[in-house]
Order: structure tokens, then C-alpha cells, then sequence
């Protein structure tokens, strides 16, 4: 017995967790948990604060990455193989449909969850100082999770597969200058074929994958350098009135207060520089409101962690992911749809190559990396900030509404049909 | 060393790791750009001429060719990857007209875009006449749509 406790002691090495000691030191003696400050302020907890979306995504990303090394045991980046092992992982792999399902939904949930979470970051003005460079690597985060989509969607090697990368690759051929030879780099050949899948496969599960951990990891850093979570909106204190002030009055200032060193916390202080702290300070009263991570932070998250792997669990079980036709270059499917979160894009391609396929989305690209440059109102309380959220609302309905009208108002050859009207044949 | 010499070294220094750096990024990309395609050839045989009806026109799949042949004319061959994103499009008898199931650009029998976002019109590939009687199409060479080959 004494030997297994001992066993237990070398590994964890902290006080039991009744002590304030010990459930500092879990956080800090470990190295997945010390990204979380030993002490969280309550209020920032809150559901209503971030929804847990940036946790979600993060779940989801483990969810795609654990289910994708699953799938790899399986899959041959070759056509017309891939397309045979998506049909054995259909039908003769032990819990293979169930595991790419799972895939396939947890991507989709992640598109979703990233954006919401941007909404969420957004509307509680929580890019501005000093989060302005955690907003930017928030926009690469989602532009990466929206590269994994596009490369992980040829890889099934389906008619679905083959029509939209053939069409989002030629999308990016409209760039000046460069589009062309960017997509020949993009597929290593002039069509989509055996060399575009085993650039999209390697894109896939080694390149992408690595940025977005890379990229985590700085986006947690950043987190917790910034302060930890901004402070939920209902918590800001409105501007302060303007003051008549009297000239030549004395002003009134509060004495500075003292906090009387207390002889049972001990502090380490590494150097003593000048300078101001660029991340948020606390009041000693927020202090007083911070609560230990453990177990009030470490618990809440592993409430997220099981919900989201549950529901995408209970989902797969009862939907699985679709595979159509083996691709066939010659026959394209009428309407030939992109995933549909890309349906925006391919709606305003429909107009316009170049405007509506390269230069709006750079320009949106480019407008939501400056955001928090270009915003220079300070205050986060949303009564402040009426124009701001006015914009950024109108763009995200625009998103949607295109999205919606390529999902559900068009049928073959992109003609204007509502979703209530059944096409039975095109013109033959 | 005195400091104009460290100045002068670290320089050269910094310049060489700069260049450096530089050409490998440049060679990761030029890795990158295959100098053999392993794609089927531009440039191809589709057999003899009688093997083409007069009427509409022949979908070749592989090729993603239509074969036009008409009575004392001749043949023309069109391509049917669509100008706008590259899909395949199809030629409906009904209506003599070429339409693309993407975005839904029409094109007419002589390949100009009658409707829809296509910024050009289709291709007309060179046909030519082999020295055993076959026809031999090369996507390489473009014509005008007026291009007839007579056998
Ligand atoms: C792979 C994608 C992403 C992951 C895994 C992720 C994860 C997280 C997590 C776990 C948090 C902690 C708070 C929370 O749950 O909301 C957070 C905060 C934050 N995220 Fe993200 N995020 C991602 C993408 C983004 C995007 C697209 C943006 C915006 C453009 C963004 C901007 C921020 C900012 C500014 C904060 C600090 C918010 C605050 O202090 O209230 N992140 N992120
Ligand atoms: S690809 Fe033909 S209309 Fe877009």
C-alpha cells in the first residue's frame, strides 16, 4: 500500500486538494493544466458570457484529430482506392461509419463554433486592448479551420468531392497574376487527379492540423497573458459623468490603499523591472470575488468536454455522414454544390468570378483582421458601441442569407427555385 | 576585433543567413511544382471520321470533347469545361444550346455565352486529319469557332 501511495506521491507531488496549497499547486505543477491561472474571477465563468464556444471548437478540434487518426488506419490517398476504402469504412469496417461520421459532423460543428465563438468575441468588444493581436490569431484560426474542411472534403474521392474542389480551385484562378499558377501548385497538375489528392491529404493531416495547434497554443498563452477572460459586459461600470471641477482646487485623491502582508501566503518574485503590465489589472475587490480553479474553472469545462463529445456521438449514431457516386470528371452533378458554409461563396461566384470569388472575400478577410485596429472606441458596453455592432450584424446576415440562398434556393444549373418547389427534370 | 570589423562581419553575416533563408524557401516552393505530369496527353487520337454521326454532336467523356460533324462542312470540336469554374457542360438538344449545371451558364452552338457568369466563350479545339484516316485533336491549339475540318 505504502509503496503505491508513494508510487502516486512521485507523480503528483501536491498537497491534498481540501488545502488552498494543494489546488494551486495542481494547476501549477502540471503542465496541461498551469494554462489556467491557479485562481479564476467567478463572474467571468459565466455561461452567459462566452457560451464556452472557444472550449467547444477546441473540443471538437480533439473530437476531428482523434476520430482522423482513426480513419488514417484505413485510408489510401490514391484514387480510385480512397474512394473504395470510404465505401469499406462504410459497410465492412467495425465502427466505421460511425467514427467518419463523428468526423464529419465534428467538422461541421467546428465551422460553426468558430464562428459563433468570433461572433461572441465580437459583440462582448473582447478584441479590444489589450486583445487586439489574440482577435488576429483567432481569424487565422478560422481561416485554417476552413482550409481542414476544403482539404478534408476531396479526400472521400465522391462526385460531391471531385465537383466542388474542381470549382473552389478554380475560383482561386481568378486571382491576378498569380491564381493560376497557385492552383497548378495547389492540385500538381492542371485537373483535379491523383497528385491534387495526395497534396489535399498531406495539407490535410499534417500541415493544417500542426498550424492550428501551433496557433492554440498561442491563442491560450495570449488568454491568460491578457488577463484571462475579458470582464462579462454587465460587470463594466458606465463612463464616469464629466465632472465640473473647480480651478485652483485641491483634487481629491484616495489614499493608496494597504494590503497588510499576511504570514501565511509566501511570494516568489523572479525580478523587479520598471514599466507599466500591458494585460488587464484587478482590483483588490475583483480579487476578493476570484474563486480556485480547481475544481470551480476544471469542472465546468469537463461539463463542456462530455457535452460535446455526447452530442456528437448522439448525432453520428443516427445520421451518417453521406457518400455519393465514385468521382467521375466527366459528368458533373446538377446543381454541383460546395460544402455549405462555402454556398455564400459560390452564390456571389455565381455573379462574378473574380469580384464575388477573390476580392470579396479578401476584402471581408481584411476587414475582420483590422477590426480591432481600426476600432479605436474604448469602451466594450454595447449601449457604446451601437455603429460597430451595426456593421458587424449586417455582415453576418449577409454570410447568412447567402449561405441560406445557396443551400436552399437553388436548383439545377443555379436557377432561383425555392425550396418549396419540387424540379423534376431540366431542360433535355 | 573592434567594433567596425564586428559591424562589417555581423553585416555579411546577417545578410548571408538572410539569403540563405531566402533560396530554401525558394526551393521548398520550386519542390513543390511537378516538372512531369503523369495527366493524359494534350494531344490525341478519337478515331476514324465515320465513326461520328451527323446531327448532334458527340460527347466524349474522357476528352471532355463535343464532336460536331455537319453535312458539307465538316468537323469541329468543342470543349466542354465551362469558362467560368471548370465544370462539364451539356448540350441539350432541345434547345441547341450548351448548359453549365454550376452556375447555370448557357452557351450557344457556336460557344459564346448567352447568359450566366461565364466571361468567355468555349474553346474550339484544332482537328486535323491523321495520315491513317484517323481524326487527332489537340487542346493545345485553340480556333475560331468557325473552324471546319473537311474529309
Ligand atoms: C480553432 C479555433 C479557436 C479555438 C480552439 C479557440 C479557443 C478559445 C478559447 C478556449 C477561449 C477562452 C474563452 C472562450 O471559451 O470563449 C478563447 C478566447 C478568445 N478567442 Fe478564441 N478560439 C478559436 C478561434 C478564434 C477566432 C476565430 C477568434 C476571433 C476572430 C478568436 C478570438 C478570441 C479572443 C479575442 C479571445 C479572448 C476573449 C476574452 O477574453 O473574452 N478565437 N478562444
Ligand atoms: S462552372 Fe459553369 S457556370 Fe460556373
Amino acid at each position: 500500500m505504502n509503496l503505491i501511495r508513494e508510487i502516486w506521491q512521485s507523480i503528483v507531488r501536491r498537497d491534498p486538494l481540501s488545502t488552498d496549497k494543494g489546488k494551486s499547486e495542481l494547476v501549477f505543477h502540471n503542465v496541461w493544466l498551469h494554462i489556467h491561472p491557479a485562481k479564476v474571477k467567478k463572474e467571468n465563468m459565466r455561461f452567459k458570457h462566452t457560451f464556452y464556444l472557444g472550449f467547444i471548437t477546441f473540443f471538437l478540434f480533439l473530437i476531428l484529430v482523434t476520430t482522423g487518426i482513426a480513419l488514417m488506419f484505413y485510408y489510401r490517398p490514391y484514387p480510385p482506392q480512397s474512394y473504395q476504402d470510404m465505401k469499406d469504412l462504410q459497410f465492412v469496417v467495425f465502427l466505421g461509419p460511425f467514427l467518419r461520421s463523428m468526423h464529419r459532423w465534428a467538422a461541421h460543428g467546428m465551422v460553426i463554433c468558430v464562428f459563433l465563438h468570433m461572433c461572441r468575441v465580437f459583440y462582448t468588444g473582447s478584441y479590444k486592448k489589450p486583445r487586439q493581436f489574440n482577435w488576429v490569431v483567432g481569424i487565422m484560426l478560422l481561416l485554417l479551420t476552413l482550409g481542414l474542411s476544403f482539404t478534408g472534403y476531396l479526400l472521400p474521392w465522391d462526385q460531391l468531392a471531385y465537383w466542388a474542389i474542381t470549382v473552389g480551385t478554380n475560383i482561386g484562378s481568378y486571382a491576378p497574376i498569380v491564381g493560376g499558377k497557385l492552383r497548378e501548385l495547389l492540385l500538381g497538375g492542371h485537373t483535379v487527379g491523383e497528385a491534387a489528392l495526395i497534396r489535399f491529404y498531406v495539407l490535410h493531416v499534417a500541415i493544417l492540423p500542426s498550424l492550428v495547434i501551433l496557433l492554440t497554443i498561442v491563442h491560450f498563452w495570449r488568454v491568460r497573458k491578457d488577463g484571462g477572460l475579458s470582464k462579462p459586459v454587465w460587470k463594466l461600470k458606465p463612463r464616469a459623468p464629466e465632472q465640473l471641477v473647480t480651478i485652483g482646487a485641491t483634487p481629491q485623491v484616495a489614499p493608496m490603499q494597504t494590503i497588510p502582508a499576511s504570514k501565511d501566503k509566501t511570494y516568489g518574485l523572479m525580478e523587479v523591472v520598471t514599466g507599466k503590465p500591458n494585460f488587464e489589472i484587478i482590483t483588490p475587490e475583483e480579487e476578493e470575488d476570484a474563486v480556485f480553479s480547481y475544481p470551480y474553472a476544471f469542472f465546468r469545462e469537463a461539463i463542456t468536454l462530455m457535452v460535446t463529445v455526447t452530442s456528437v456521438m448522439a448525432i453520428s449514431l443516427f445520421f451518417h455522414a453521406p457518400l455519393e457516386e465514385m468521382a467521375n470528371p466527366a459528368k458533373t452533378p446538377n446543381p454541383a454544390k460546395a460544402p455549405w458554409y462555402f454556398l455564400g461563396l459560390q452564390e456571389l461566384v455565381s455573379h462574378s468570378a473574380l469580384l464575388g470569388g477573390v476580392v470579396a472575400p479578401a476584402l471581408m478577410v481584411i476587414a475582420l483582421l483590422a477590426i480591432p485596429y481600426f476600432d479605436r472606441n474604448p469602451s466594450r458596453r454595447p449601449s457604446d458601441r451601437k455603429w460597430a455592432i451595426g456593421l458587424f450584424t449586417a455582415f453576418v446576415v449577409v454570410n447568412l442569407v447567402l449561405i441560406i440562398i445557396g443551400t436552399f434556393f437553388r436548383g439545377p444549373g443555379w436557377a432561383f427555385v425555392p425550396p418549396w418547389v419540387h424540379v423534376v427534370a431540366g431542360p433535355e | 576585433m573592434n567594433r567596425r570589423k564586428f559591424l562589417s562581419w555581423g553585416t555579411a553575416g546577417m545578410v548571408a543567413l538572410c539569403s540563405g533563408v531566402v533560396v530554401s524557401l525558394g526551393a521548398v516552393i520550386r519542390f513543390l511544382v511537378p516538372d512531369v505530369f503523369y495527366e493524359p496527353p494534350q494531344s490525341f487520337k478519337i478515331g476514324n471520321p465515320a465513326d461520328f454521326p451527323y446531327g448532334p454532336p458527340t460527347f466524349l467523356a474522357d476528352e471532355k470533347i463535343y464532336v460536331f460533324r455537319e453535312r458539307d462542312k465538316g468537323f469541329s470540336v468543342a470543349s466542354a469545361v465551362c469558362t467560368h469554374l471548370g465544370c462539364t457542360v451539356k448540350f441539350f438538344t432541345s434547345d441547341n444550346r450548351f448548359h453549365c449545371p454550376c452556375h447555370g451558364s448557357v452557351f450557344n452552338e457556336n460557344g459564346s455565352v448567352e447568359h450566366g457568369p461565364a466571361p468567355r466563350a468555349l474553346n474550339w479545339f484544332e482537328v486535323t486529319e491523321t495520315r491513317d484516316g484517323q481524326l487527332r485533336v489537340d487542346k493545345n491549339k485553340t480556333v475560331p469557332p468557325n473552324y471546319r475540318l473537311m474529309v
